[in-house]
């Protein structure tokens, strides 16, 4: 062997210099909305100084997997998160899954039983039945599982807010159908921390919230041993656009506090730690993806050393994964195939315990029985065509994914240190630190979309020329509502209500109690065997614990300053301008949400990029009514409200904030709609009035040019 | 358009109050003529409310305390406006309005008119345009009008000289330093709010009391209020009954010994002056006949040929002897 073909780093450096004609190996160097360094070439170099490289799936530090056989002995579950209208519908629709290879269930919430509200509440006209199954009582959750055997089916519930009732109503359901709370199997998700983060469908303020969920961790410790007593999870950080580190390193701080919170209940750790699940997001960034899995296990296993569990099951990360719904696009729908296929494979890859991948559909509406089959199908085709379950962590020694993981693990430890500084997840989360920060990285992401450094196919770069038609689902919401009343009504008819005000009594008065000595969900049980409804359980603890009212702040300049040094905003700020001369002010919009549906990511980040690029814009606060948007849209006398939309409720609430407008008088407020609408609404909400509607992956700067011209168009007419 | 907002503001409607407070805001001269008729005519109708500034460092729970004490008011039947200032941009020019989600419950209340603005780019023109408003929401019927300032540099004694009473609030400290207010805002304050006890028990004890001995040694002028320290959540809303209190017995004494109106009369006094300096200005700066002679004086600025106070005077003396003419 010559001297020139020595087999070493700086040898590829100079022949890859050679190839690239101008020398220049920089460019072959990019770098993570982390700040983590990809290079072109990961050698055995990168590994050296790396301990974690030569273990073992099933034993510490877990780095290769949760259990010493893993998928070649049990591959993991199929569970598709569903669940819509009322419990009828649901049920058929679980059943008709399970009969199709379908081997675990997943239950989604209408938003209105997420808030503790019963579905004949004011407040939630335009939420019931949407976006998940209504819950009001422990019936219509022994509807949900009728013919289903909760002793043989686990049952994952994503629940947090009003997580005491809908708890309290599945041990109902067993019991009566038999199943005693020890041979109950599944998941809640009960973790309230990350909903002060994103999701925002809290009733309590964080600390009765924690409360709640740590009499949940000792209840299920002691009576429900097969049951996963919180999901922590970061899958709707990611979601909401943070990044890979921040999503790692919030979701394990929040598990650290969850921890402490136990443990302050006098529980001991290896009571409760090993029945602690995660839950997290697998997006399109491949590898990324499969390092964080890994490293979500090596990172928690280091950080439950600090607890001295004896128990080695205390300190094993064991996680649901869902690919991710943000990735998915309304342009060119059926890429969504393709996406949740690559996603799918980096969750396997990764290690996960149980999988649900999401329908094509998903960024349009709630799934068809079409593409449900799909999202299921691509699960079964990895576990039984491609063979990628006959081995361990097929990734494990990789030069590029052991180095990936390190460097993601060292990038959260840093986080979490910071969060560590501020005295853990609760205090952060009052401050609205971490929130802040998703924000922030959610408003870099849009700016890196609309000026095409990120590349969504279909979107920013190859658009179809004709628009695929796509059938979607329809939920009739005000159908659903008047079931669900009809039902509610003839349980508070039927019952004792003599027994349901004493046991709400009881609930009321052991939340009045020192937190240590009393448990919740017990008389939450004893609440819901009588009957009482999801609505009025939570009634009982609010008067006790108030409702938790959210202070809002916003990110600013974030937005402007990705397109420093470009040319992407030039042009709207000569429009900006030219509005402001003829009409003597800054074009004012209004941004809302209507109704239950918390997800404000989509909201912040319109308002920001917004007033980043010249506009004046206000903010509606979270959950409100229509009236009370027409009000403050009034008073600020904006030019135009922007409602963004993610959870189905657009057909009700929207033509009622349409008419409120008109009530009180205001006939030049342009009306606007965003987020996830399906594009068989637009014809709907344009005779209603709607000026213009914005789906997934619109480029701000264009619908602000759009917005602008909208405005003066009416502005004419009027003059 | 000018005769029908002015019917309708005494009504009390809420979108010609709205809309007028927009075109009082425009900086389009056309609406400027507009709205300066409109508050020639409402002018007279205007002054009975009792104005409230409050102000206090970022963080401190401005809109917090402003819905607590507003939501107090709206529940006494009294009609209350918040008129607020959020900061504009200095680079895009546009900005994130977002008091109204601070004050979620006040917002939805019947007597409660909340209008947040811009503070755009004008000079002295959030001065103008919140002294105008004032006239535009106690015209309507508003017993109450609270104040909002962003608390970044001047805008605080800008407040505080158009308003009958001056609060600001406070954060809790734990021991001696008094954090980053300005002495001379406690100077203006008639009221300094210790806010968060609800946190900060122990703390909020503490500073009221250190702010208490700071303020025996400030004298303030001889009939005048003196500068009250209290207490309160505005989280939890307590403490807000006692402040509302006193602000009661600043206004009974403050009529009884006169301060009030004094105070009034200086601030028109003010309002007078400070609007001939910004349209002298503006008359200056936008004089056509003048710009050749603005050009050569910038020349000379930047060759050093001239001071900045010389050429300023050039000015002067050029805009006098061509108005003489």
């Amino acid at each position: 062997m010559n001297k020139k073909n020595k087999r070493n780093y700086s040898s590829w450096t100079q022949i890859a210099k050679k190839e690239l004609k101008n020398n220049k190996l920089d460019k072959l160097f990019s770098k993570t909305p982390d700040g983590i360094e990809i290079k072109p070439l990961y050698t055995i170099n990168d590994l050296k100084k790396l301990d974690h490289i030569n273990s073992y799936p099933g034993m510490e530090p877990y780095i290769r997997g949760p259990k010493a056989t893993m998928y070649p002995n049990r591959p993991w579950t199929i569970r598709q998160y569903a669940g819509f209208s009322t419990a009828e519908e649901s049920n058929k629709f679980y059943k008709d899954n399970i009969k199709s290879g379908q081997t675990g269930l997943s239950v989604a919430f209408d938003l209105a039983t997420h808030r503790g509200y019963d579905s004949d509440h004011p407040k939630v006209l335009g939420d019931v039945g949407k976006a998940g199954v209504a819950i009001d009582t422990v019936d219509d959750m022994k509807i949900l599982f009728n013919g289903i055997p909760l002793e043989k089916m686990s049952v994952s519930m994503t629940m947090n807010g009003a997580v005491l009732p809908v708890l309290a109503n599945f041990i109902v359901a067993g019991e009566e159908q038999g199943v005693a709370q020890n041979k109950l199997s599944g998941t809640i998700q009960n973790d309230i921390l990350k909903e002060f983060m994103v999701r925002n469908t809290y009733i309590y303020p964080p600390e009765p919230s924690m409360r709640i969920v740590s009499d949940i961790i000792e209840y299920t410790s002691k009576h429900m041993p097969k049951f996963n007593s919180i999901s922590i999870s970061g899958y709707h950080m990611q979601e909401a656009g943070s990044t890979t580190a921040q999503e790692l390193a919030f979701t394990l701080a929040d598990g650290v506090e969850y921890v402490k919170c136990a443990l302050s209940k006098g529980l001991k750790v290896d009571e409760f730690a090993p029945r602690l699940s995660f839950f997290f997001a697998i997006g399109i960034d491949f590898f990324m993806e499969i390092a964080k899995l890994r490293g979500a296990r090596l990172l928690w296993h280091k950080l439950m050393k600090q607890f001295k569990p004896k128990d080695p099951r205390s300190s094993i990360l064991r996680t649901h994964c869902q690919t991710s719904g943000a990735s998915l696009t309304e342009q060119d729908p059926y890429n969504n195939v393709v996406r949740t296929t690559i996603e799918a494979m980096a969750s396997v890859l990764g290690g996960t315990q149980s999988l649900h991948t999401n329908s094509f559909d998903e960024a349009l509406a709630l799934p068809t029985p079409f593409s449900a089959r799909i999202a299921r199908n691509t699960q079964l085709i990895l576990a039984e065509e491609t063979g990628i379950n006959k081995t361990i962590d097929p990734f494990g020694g990789s030069f590029f994914i052991e180095k990936l993981t390190d460097d993601l693990v060292k990038e959260a430890e840093k986080m979490i240190n910071e969060i560590n500084k501020m005295g853990g997840m609760t205090k952060a989360v009052e401050k609205g630190y971490p929130k802040l920060k998703i924000e922030e990285a959610a408003t870099l992401k849009q700016a890196r979309i609309d000026n095409a450094d990120e590349v969504v196919v279909g979107v920013n770069k190859y658009p179809p020329d004709t628009k695929e038609k796509v059938d979607i689902l329809n939920i009739d919401n005000t159908k659903v509502r008047k079931e669900q009343i009809a039902k509610l009504s003839k349980i508070r008819k039927k019952r004792n209500s003599k027994k349901v005000l004493a046991s709400l009594e009881a609930l009321t008065n052991a939340a009045k109690k020192e937190p240590n000595k009393t448990n919740l969900l017990k008389y939450t049980i004893d609440a819901a065997r009588n009957r009482a409804s999801v609505g009025e359980i939570s009634d009982a603890l609010e008067t006790v614990f108030t409702r938790h009212r959210a202070i809002i702040r916003s990110v600013s300049g974030v937005y402007k300053s990705a397109f420093e040094g470009k040319e992407g905003l030039k042009d709207i700020k000569i429009q900006i301008k030219k509005f402001v001369s003829k009409f003597g002010r800054r074009p004012r919009m209004l941004v809302v949400k209507l109704g239950q549906d918390g997800h404000d990511r989509g909201a912040k980040i319109i308002a920001t990029s917004f007033a980043d690029i010249g506009f004046d814009v206000d903010i509606g606060p979270l959950f409100q009514t229509p009236d009370e948007a027409a009000k403050q849209a009034l008073e600020s006398d904006v030019h135009v409200i922007g409602v963004s939309s993610q959870a189905a409720g657009h057909k009700t609430l929207v033509p009622e904030l349409l008419k409120s407008l008109k009530k009180q008088g205001n006939k030049d407020i342009l009306v606007v709609c965003g987020g996830v609408i399906p594009p068989q609404d637009y014809k709907f909400l344009k005779d209603k009035g709607v000026a213009a509607i914005y789906g997934p992956g619109t480029n701000i700067p264009k619908a602000a040019d759009d917005i602008i011209q909208l405005i003066e168009k009416k502005k004419n007419i009027a003059a | 358009m000018i005769e029908n907002l002015y019917k309708k503001i005494l009504l009390s409607d809420r979108l010609a109050l709205s809309k007028a407070i927009t075109l009082i805001e425009s900086t389009k001269v056309k609406d400027k003529n507009k709205s300066s008729k409109l508050i020639k005519k409402l002018y007279k109708k205007s002054g009975k409310s009792l104005r409230i500034g409050v102000s206090g460092p970022p963080g401190v729970g401005k809109s917090t305390f402003i819905e607590s004490l507003g939501i107090f008011l709206t529940n006494k039947k009294n009609k209350v406006a918040v008129l607020a200032v959020d900061p504009s941009s200095k680079k895009s020019g546009g900005s994130i309005l977002g008091d109204k989600t601070r004050m979620q419950e006040l917002s939805v209340k019947k007597n409660a008119f909340i209008r947040p603005s811009p503070s755009g780019g004008e000079l002295g023109g959030v001065a103008r345009r919140t002294r105008e408003s004032m006239v535009l929401v106690e015209a309507a019927g508003y017993e109450v009008i609270l104040i909002e300032t962003v608390g970044v540099g001047q805008s605080e004694t800008e407040v505080a000289e158009m308003v009958d009473i001056f609060l600001v609030l406070l954060q809790p400290s734990s021991g001696d330093e008094l954090q980053g207010i300005k002495k001379g805002i406690i100077e203006i304050a008639d009221i300094l709010v210790v806010n968060k006890e609800d946190e900060f028990e122990n703390e909020v004890k503490q500073t009221v009391s250190d702010y208490k001995n700071a303020l025996s040694i400030i004298k303030k002028e001889n009939n005048s209020f003196t500068t009250k320290v209290v207490k309160c959540s505005a989280l939890n809303r307590t403490g807000i009954g006692d402040i509302w209190k006193i602000i009661q017995d600043f206004k009974s004494l403050g009529n009884k010994k006169g301060w009030i109106k004094e105070k009034r009369t200086k601030q028109l006094e003010k309002w007078m002056w400070d609007d001939l300096q910004k349209n002298l200005f503006e008359n200056i700066r936008n004089n056509k006949k003048l710009v050749s002679e603005f050009n050569k004086l910038k020349k000379k600025l930047a060759k050093n040929a001239i001071s900045p106070t010389e050429a300023s005077k050039k000015i002067l003396q050029h805009y006098t002897k061509n108005n003489k003419s």
